[in-house]
């Protein structure tokens, strides 16, 4: 007992006094003398039988109102249990016996302990939020079989539909169904019959063009990609529309809806056990992944430039023309909100471009992806009702 | 014999002690407790809730007076915090295998999901019987502990069942599943070797409160009727399928009028809910109170309709001026956030903005979550106890100890599912 005066030297403290003893078999009531005998604490009966003899190193205090002391006995599996309801022997009690701290010292400390940890662990979860599940969502992605991505893919994509499909003025969602619109999609499947041969992707492609006015494309996991109308009206070139389509090709190669998937239910999982039951901690845990999931995509989209000017050069096509319509979709007023905000920098991308096409020149020689007629029927894919 | 036969009969033997319960906790310490704790839950990412929880169980229990003893709750935090390990220990492969077989898609997909719907909500009824266990064997009064016997999984399935005939007869049958749910869980409950058992009757409190009910479902009844009699279903399939003029439609299928019809009902709701939502709390409570049995002490539930409505009074009148307080930070940080990062390129400024965003959110819901705490919480629990008239306490006299303390599995699992109790 090293802060604690030896005992027997609070001669002023009282040395017996009266308390309250269950013994822990029933719920009777005893009354009894509490005598404070040098090393240990002894409960009396009223005739003066010994009814429990508890070191001071062996007390316990137990919950319970602030003017009670309670005491119990530590490695005890009965529930005997002492209440002192006098201030002075309970203080008295707490001078002898180093367990028992009614300044709660000793429990702030343990606390301090608890928050501390609690803290440290937050800061290494997040640490892994940031960096680990990046990290092993992408060891991981290689190891889902295409099978699989493509059932996600399907389930995802009933999802994405619904989501993307609003209010195109009656007219059917896809383009290129209606009579009018088959000289548009005849030159629309020319232009991917090139891309897919030249990507010779391991799993199918499904591209359609939709009525969204947002200059964009998307791509699922499973290969599954929608062209916006927007982005063929804002196209000028068929290297320009060619240039972002072969950038999404970039992200069914590298696989990166299945990876966003993987990383999307490891943060879930994460976030979501972790914050529990506290109120509203479901919006935290979403507004959290889309904060991560963000951050995240900035290397994404690059590589997915990178394998998109690569397939370019393949084809004879212009590798600069994804970086030509980028910087014109961002400074027109009519920009998809997504485009920026999933996109790193326009600036930065178009720089990167240029550099990526001057030091990896195209490997076939230049040619023309599209007749100029074939690129006017293209423009009028989503002419017809 | 009725419980009010009970309590006279108890009062002509002379046995009834009034304000044989009491609460002496005081409020501005539990105030400090959940405010302290609100903050390090933000700080901790929640884990701290385990040793908050502990914290005000331990305040609400040992601040529980009955026959002038004090309840003990003897629960630590790191058992909670085992039972939640525990408990993802199970849960994370049942997650990881329903999000596999859901992905075979289609019917069979569908019914998977349903299926796991159903498992989850039956897991979550069996945490509910198994964290009442853990709770009640952490529960000492005079050192002679409570415990609690009976299937988990038996309970699970009747709750099921009783949850599903509740949706079935639009709540008609909630006095009765409350009934029947609560002599299970008091039937298997014992203080030491004393028994105890539930003597509360469905059809009474389906008695009491068929008027609210009538007055919260028919209404809301009606509305959907109307509103959806108000729409000329053809016209509009018709118009949906080829107009694309989107307020001829509009009118000629009636839909305005439907709105309006939706929107009455939607403010109906809401004025009823905040009524009749205290009313009815107030009743189920009292009802309760007043079932509650061991051996030979019977207790009878005096709490106040109009004490329940002061308690969420008090409750509005904090969240209001927290709401102000809110108001003002965030109008502040509105205009300052984007000066102090001027400088940042725009992928920065968007990661900033939402962080500072998601920031004031927790911090916002943890405040609403902690008024609601020292409030509604305390104040319910506070009157509860201090309206209770205890008949015969003197049962509670030679009661000898039995059971042992039960494993937090329960309560992890309850945390984890979100369908915690106290």
């Amino acid at each position: 007992m090293p802060d604690k005066p030896p005992p027997g030297a609070q001669s002023a403290a009282p040395v017996s006094g009266h308390g309250i003893f269950f013994d822990g078999a029933t719920t009777a009531r005893q009354d009894v003398t509490v005598e404070l005998a040098p090393d240990a604490l002894m409960v009396r009966a009223a005739d003066g039988a010994v009814r429990a003899k508890w070191r001071y190193d062996e007390l316990e205090t137990m919950s319970a109102p602030a003017d009670i002391l309670r005491l119990g006995r530590a490695g005890d599996s009965g529930l005997a249990r002492l209440e002192i309801h006098d201030p002075q022997l309970a203080a008295a009690i707490d001078d002898r016996s180093l367990p028992v701290d009614r300044s709660g010292r000793s429990e702030r400390r343990m606390r301090a302990k608890v928050i501390f940890w609690s803290l440290a662990a937050t800061a290494s979860l997040l640490l892994v939020a940031i960096v680990g599940v990046p990290h092993i969502a992408s060891q991981l992605t290689p190891f889902i079989p295409y099978s699989v991505e493509r059932r996600l893919g399907a389930a995802i994509n009933a999802q994405a539909r619904a989501g993307l499909d609003t209010g195109h003025a009656g007219a059917a969602f896809e383009c290129g169904n209606a009579p009018k619109e088959q000289g548009g999609r005849a030159a629309f499947d020319k232009l991917m019959g090139e891309l897919t041969l030249a990507a010779a992707l391991p799993i199918p492609l499904v591209v359609v063009v939709v009525r969204k006015p947002d200059s964009n494309a998307i791509t699922l996991p499973g290969g599954h990609i929608y062209v916006f109308q927007g982005l063929i009206d804002a196209a000028q070139t068929p290297d320009e529309l060619a240039g972002v389509i072969a950038h999404e090709l970039g992200h069914v190669a590298h696989r990166d809806g299945t990876r966003t998937v993987l990383q999307g239910a490891g943060l879930s999982l994460m976030f979501g056990m972790l914050l529990g039951d506290f109120f509203g901690g479901g919006a935290v845990v979403f507004a959290a992944k889309t904060i991560l999931q963000t951050s995240y995509s900035r290397d994404v989209e690059a590589s997915a430039d990178g394998y998109g000017g690569a397939l370019m050069g393949k084809l004879g096509g212009d590798q600069r023309a994804l970086g030509t319509i980028l910087s014109r979709i961002a400074g027109s007023t009519h920009p998809g909100p997504r485009i920026l905000l999933d996109h790193p920098e326009t600036a930065e991308r178009v720089a990167a471009i240029e550099a990526m096409a001057r030091s990896a020149p195209a490997s076939a020689p230049a040619r023309p992806l599209l007749t100029k007629s074939e690129w006017a029927a293209l423009k009028t894919i989503c002419s017809g009702t | 014999m009725s419980n009010i036969d009970a309590t006279a009969a108890a009062a002509q033997a002379g046995d009834v002690a009034p304000a044989v319960a009491r609460f002496r906790g005081e409020p501005g310490a539990f105030w400090r407790l959940v405010a302290r704790g609100a903050a390090l839950l933000m700080f901790t990412l929640g884990i701290y809730r385990f040793w908050l929880t502990t914290d005000i169980r331990r305040f609400l229990w040992s601040n529980t007076e009955l026959a002038g003893e004090s309840f003990e709750y003897t629960g630590i935090a790191r058992e909670l915090l085992l039972g939640f390990l525990i408990a993802i220990a199970i849960l994370v492969p049942l997650y990881t295998a329903f999000f596999l077989l859901t992905l075979a898609g289609g019917p069979t997909g569908e019914l998977i999901s349903a299926i796991a719907f159903l498992l989850l909500t039956l897991l979550g009824q069996y945490a509910v019987y198994r964290a009442r266990r853990y709770r009640l064997t952490r529960t000492i009064y005079r050192g002679v502990r409570f415990h609690q016997t009976g299937s988990a999984w038996r309970y699970a399935v009747c709750a099921l069942f009783w949850w599903g005939l509740i949706l079935l007869t639009l709540g008609l049958a909630f006095p009765f599943a409350q009934s029947r749910l609560e002599r299970f869980k008091m039937g298997h409950t014992f203080f030491g070797n004393l028994p105890g058992r539930f003597e509360g009757s469905g059809l009474r409190l389906l008695l009491r409160g068929l008027l609210l009910w009538f007055l919260a479902v028919v209404p809301f009844a009606v509305g959907l009727v109307a509103t959806l009699a108000a729409v000329d279903w053809k016209t509009l399939a018709a118009a949906a399928d080829g107009g694309d003029d989107a307020s001829s439609w509009l009118e000629s299928s009636g839909l305005g009028g439907a709105v309006v019809y939706a929107v009455l009902t939607g403010v109906w709701l809401m004025l009823s809910f905040a009524i009749l939502y205290p009313i009815f709390q107030a009743m189920l409570l009292r009802w309760w109170g007043s079932g509650l049995r061991f051996g030979e002490m019977t207790v009878t539930s005096r709490l106040r309709t109009g004490q329940v409505f002061g308690v969420y009074a008090r409750f509005l009148w904090y969240a209001f001026l927290f709401t102000l307080v809110v108001g003002a930070i965030v109008g502040a940080g509105v205009l300052v956030l984007p000066r102090l990062i001027g400088g940042l390129d725009a992928m920065s400024k968007e990661i900033a903005t939402t962080v500072a965003g998601i920031a004031a959110y927790v911090a916002a819901a943890l405040g609403y979550s902690t008024i609601y705490q020292a409030t509604v919480k305390l104040g319910l629990w506070r009157c509860m106890v201090e309206t209770l008239d205890v008949s015969n306490p003197a049962a509670l006299d030679k009661v000898a100890a039995a059971g042992d303390a039960a494993s937090p599995v329960g309560e992890g699992l309850a945390d984890a599912l979100s369908v915690g109790g106290i």
